[in-house]
């Protein structure tokens, strides 16, 4: 089932701000895409486009190659930003009626509450009352109601906020085996170290434009452009300093190579930045010269360097 | 899952949430034993023949009394023989304009105190005189109204007969004279009658009418701004249309309150069978198809609405002023139906209005100055209203239920798409 969701061009403003201009990406099935992007980035737009709360000024969403018709996205899944559900009513009525909604029939809405509630360990809280129950198994039925009709995509804004660690890892299992079933699953965070674990994908949003958008590991080498670690057991006669608060010996070696600069060191490691034409054999060479080379490793940013750079 | 599918769903929870929530269950239930009381009770006060006890001080009193008691218990046997005859005003009275009453006389010597005993309570009233044309009638603060007009007409007879014998008639011309057979009564318009003034019946549907508009109107716009408020809206607009979500709320809703007067109503019929009285049940039938149909329409034409109201709030606290316009929509037709219940030109006009239709065509129908085909027109009259508030409450529904952030006025949820 290669059925993807692709955003193309999709532009949408409100007065005379624009929260998203040109905005594509594509979320895959069987992968888990991140979304990230500071406040406002115009993340929780984007994926109420998706769903149809919002309609884009131009631009266009498809999924499986389709334009989205509301029949097409009564089987996705979504929780959006704002939580909601019917504080007064039961759990597994609420559970059922949102299952119909979504176009379940009333016998199998009633055995996918049951098993949801199962395995989100509700059972026992099926017939009371969402208010009475605390914020957190309040999430966790938010959870369900995203689930219950099996989407065929996920759309989930913000599906960590407020869940404690537990239920954090709870919720990534939740989500990565819906993924290993083959459904796209799109969700925003602000937690980027959850992202970055959890992800396959990632699209960096900024302002309303796609800043990044791909495959987390590639778009971290690419972003990591030529920083070098260097870890380097100077040889033992080399070691005398030179002048008071002159770069210590390890460092000094550095000032002979064109076209590197001092990033950052710490005794026997040193991180460095390449020019363009600086050549890293030569670098290699100089430390060698220098002392025994432990490590040379290109250094990849964390997706939370990144964002932070990008968003600067 | 076909659009009707999803309607029937949102219909559905609207529905469960209404019979579990435990104020509409206690209003129902309250207004159900209000209206069998009120059905039972008045029948039941109607029916019992007043019992009194007389005092009669002189031969010509015991003479007068003692006609008066007979004259009593032969009406109440008249009107219990052919009560569904009587007519509404006269129900007090049997043939000859006389009260139904059981008289009970005690005879006392001329040294009785009959005053003393009038104020004491032991008798109702007494009678003193020891000829017919100075008969005086003593009461405490009043003589009964059976027993001033027994004993009056028991005078009056014993009198004529008097003096009919002294012409020297015989005994069948005295009778003539003493109990007249009195007119037939052939009205050429006859209003529709019955044990329950049709004056009251239109109050008790008006009353009804206003409740229930009122109250789900309420529950309605409630229900809509509850969904905002909670979020839940994006969640339903994502996998239903707009429209469905409206109409299953206007359908689940008017299920209910039609439901709900069903069995107001019925509980009415049941207690009026229940006290035996079979006029009283054909009469609320007969009326209550218009009735019926009216409420359905007119419950509809406003439903939409209030949904807007609700939709136009961004929180329950904002409801108060989002829904007035809908309150004096009820509120004001109402009052109409009370004042223009006599028939006139004003009452056949607002009849035609879209929001005094529903309650005034059905009264007029009852009270019976319509013509047969006027609450036919009248409905369509209604039906196409309720159609374009439909359509109108369905766009504004579309351009202000997803706008969460506060409240609206309807001008930006026309332009808001």
């Amino acid at each position: 089932m290669a059925q993807e969701l692709t955003l193309a061009g999709v532009t949408r403003t409100f007065g005379d701000r624009t929260a998203l201009d040109d905005v594509g990406f594509t979320v895959r099935p069987g992968r888990m895409t991140g979304f990230i992007g500071a406040n406002g980035a115009g993340k929780t737009t984007a994926m109420r486009i998706v769903m149809g709360v919002l309609a884009p000024d131009s631009g266009e969403v498809t999924f499986d190659g389709r334009p989205l018709t509301l029949e097409v996205r009564r089987t996705f899944g979504y929780m959006p930003e704002e939580r909601g559900l019917y504080p007064r009513m039961r759990v597994a009525e609420q559970l059922v009626h949102l299952g119909r909604v979504h176009g379940l029939g009333a016998q199998a809405a009633r055995r996918r509450t049951h098993e949801l509630l199962e395995r989100l360990g509700l059972a026992d809280r099926a017939d009371d009352a969402l208010q009475s129950l605390s914020l957190g198994n309040q999430q966790r039925v938010q959870v369900a109601a995203a689930l219950v009709h099996d989407p065929v995509l996920l759309v989930l804004d913000e599906p960590f906020s407020g869940l404690d660690p537990i239920a954090v890892d709870a919720m990534a299992e939740h989500l990565r085996e819906r993924s290993a079933a083959g459904v796209p699953v799109l969700f925003s965070s602000h937690q980027l170290e959850l992202v970055e674990r959890l992800c396959d994908d990632v699209v960096l949003l900024h302002q309303g434009r796609v800043l990044a958008a791909g495959e987390a590991g590639e778009l971290r080498r690419r972003r990591a452009g030529r920083r070098l670690r260097l870890v380097v057991d100077p040889f033992p006669d080399e070691r005398a300093p030179a002048a008071e608060g002159a770069p210590t010996g390890l460092a000094a070696f550095l000032e002979q190579v064109p076209g590197v600069s001092l990033h950052a060191h710490d005794g026997r490691t040193v991180v460095v930045d390449l020019a363009e034409d600086a050549d890293d054999q030569a670098l290699l060479a100089q430390a060698q010269a220098h002392g025994a080379v432990r490590e040379l490793t290109p250094v990849v940013p964390t997706l939370a360097e990144i964002f932070r750079e990008a968003v600067r | 899952m076909s659009s009707w599918g999803v309607v029937g769903v949102i219909a559905r929870r609207e529905v469960l949430v209404k019979l579990r929530d435990k104020a509409f269950l206690g209003t129902t239930v309250f207004l159900l034993l209000l209206v069998t009381a009120a059905t039972v009770i008045p029948v039941l006060l109607q029916q019992r023949t007043p019992e009194l006890r007389v005092a009669a001080q002189g031969e010509a009193a015991v003479a007068a009394s003692r006609l008066a008691a007979d004259l009593g218990g032969a009406a109440g046997e008249e009107d219990a023989d052919d009560g569904s005859e009587v007519r509404v005003e006269l129900a007090l009275l049997g043939r000859g304009g006389l009260p139904a009453a059981e008289v009970e006389v005690v005879a006392v010597d001329e040294q009785t105190d009959v005053a003393r005993m009038v104020r004491g309570g032991d008798v109702d009233a007494a009678v003193v005189g020891e000829s017919l044309e100075e008969l005086r009638l003593l009461g405490g603060e009043g003589v009964p109204v059976e027993i001033e007009l027994l004993v009056s007409a028991a005078s009056g007879r014993l009198q004529v007969a008097a003096a009919a014998e002294e012409q020297g008639l015989d005994a069948a011309d005295v009778a003539a004279l003493t109990d007249p057979a009195p007119p037939t009564v052939v009205l050429l318009d006859a209003l529709p009658s019955g044990s329950v003034p049709p004056e009251l019946l239109v109050l008790a549907f008006a009353f009804l009418f206003y409740l229930s508009v009122l109250t789900f109107g309420m529950s309605i716009a409630q229900s809509v701004v509850e969904e905002k408020q909670s979020r839940v809206v994006e969640l339903l607009v994502a996998a239903v249309p707009v429209r469905a979500l409206l109409a299953g709320k206007v359908i689940g809703n008017t299920a209910m309150a039609v439901g709900q007067v069903a069995v107001i109503v019925g509980g009415g019929l049941v207690g009026a069978a229940l006290a035996g009285q079979g006029p009283v049940v054909e009469q609320l039938l007969a009326a209550s198809g218009w009735f019926v149909l009216f409420f359905v329409l007119g419950f509809v034409m406003l439903a939409g609405l209030w949904a807007v109201g609700g939709s136009l709030a961004a929180r329950v606290e904002d409801l108060q002023s989002t829904t007035v316009v809908m309150q004096v929509l009820v509120i004001l037709p109402f009052f109409a139906a009370i004042f223009a219940m006599d028939p006139g030109p004003t009452q056949r006009l607002l009849s035609y209005v879209p929001v005094t239709a529903p309650l005034l065509m059905p009264a007029r129908v009852v009270l019976g100055n319509a013509e047969p085909w006027e609450p036919v027109v009248a409905a369509l009259v209604v039906l196409g209203t309720a159609v374009a508030l439909v359509l109108l409450a369905a766009r504004l529904y579309e351009g202000s239920v997803l706008h969460t952030s506060g409240r609206l006025r309807v001008g930006q949820a026309w332009r808001h798409r």
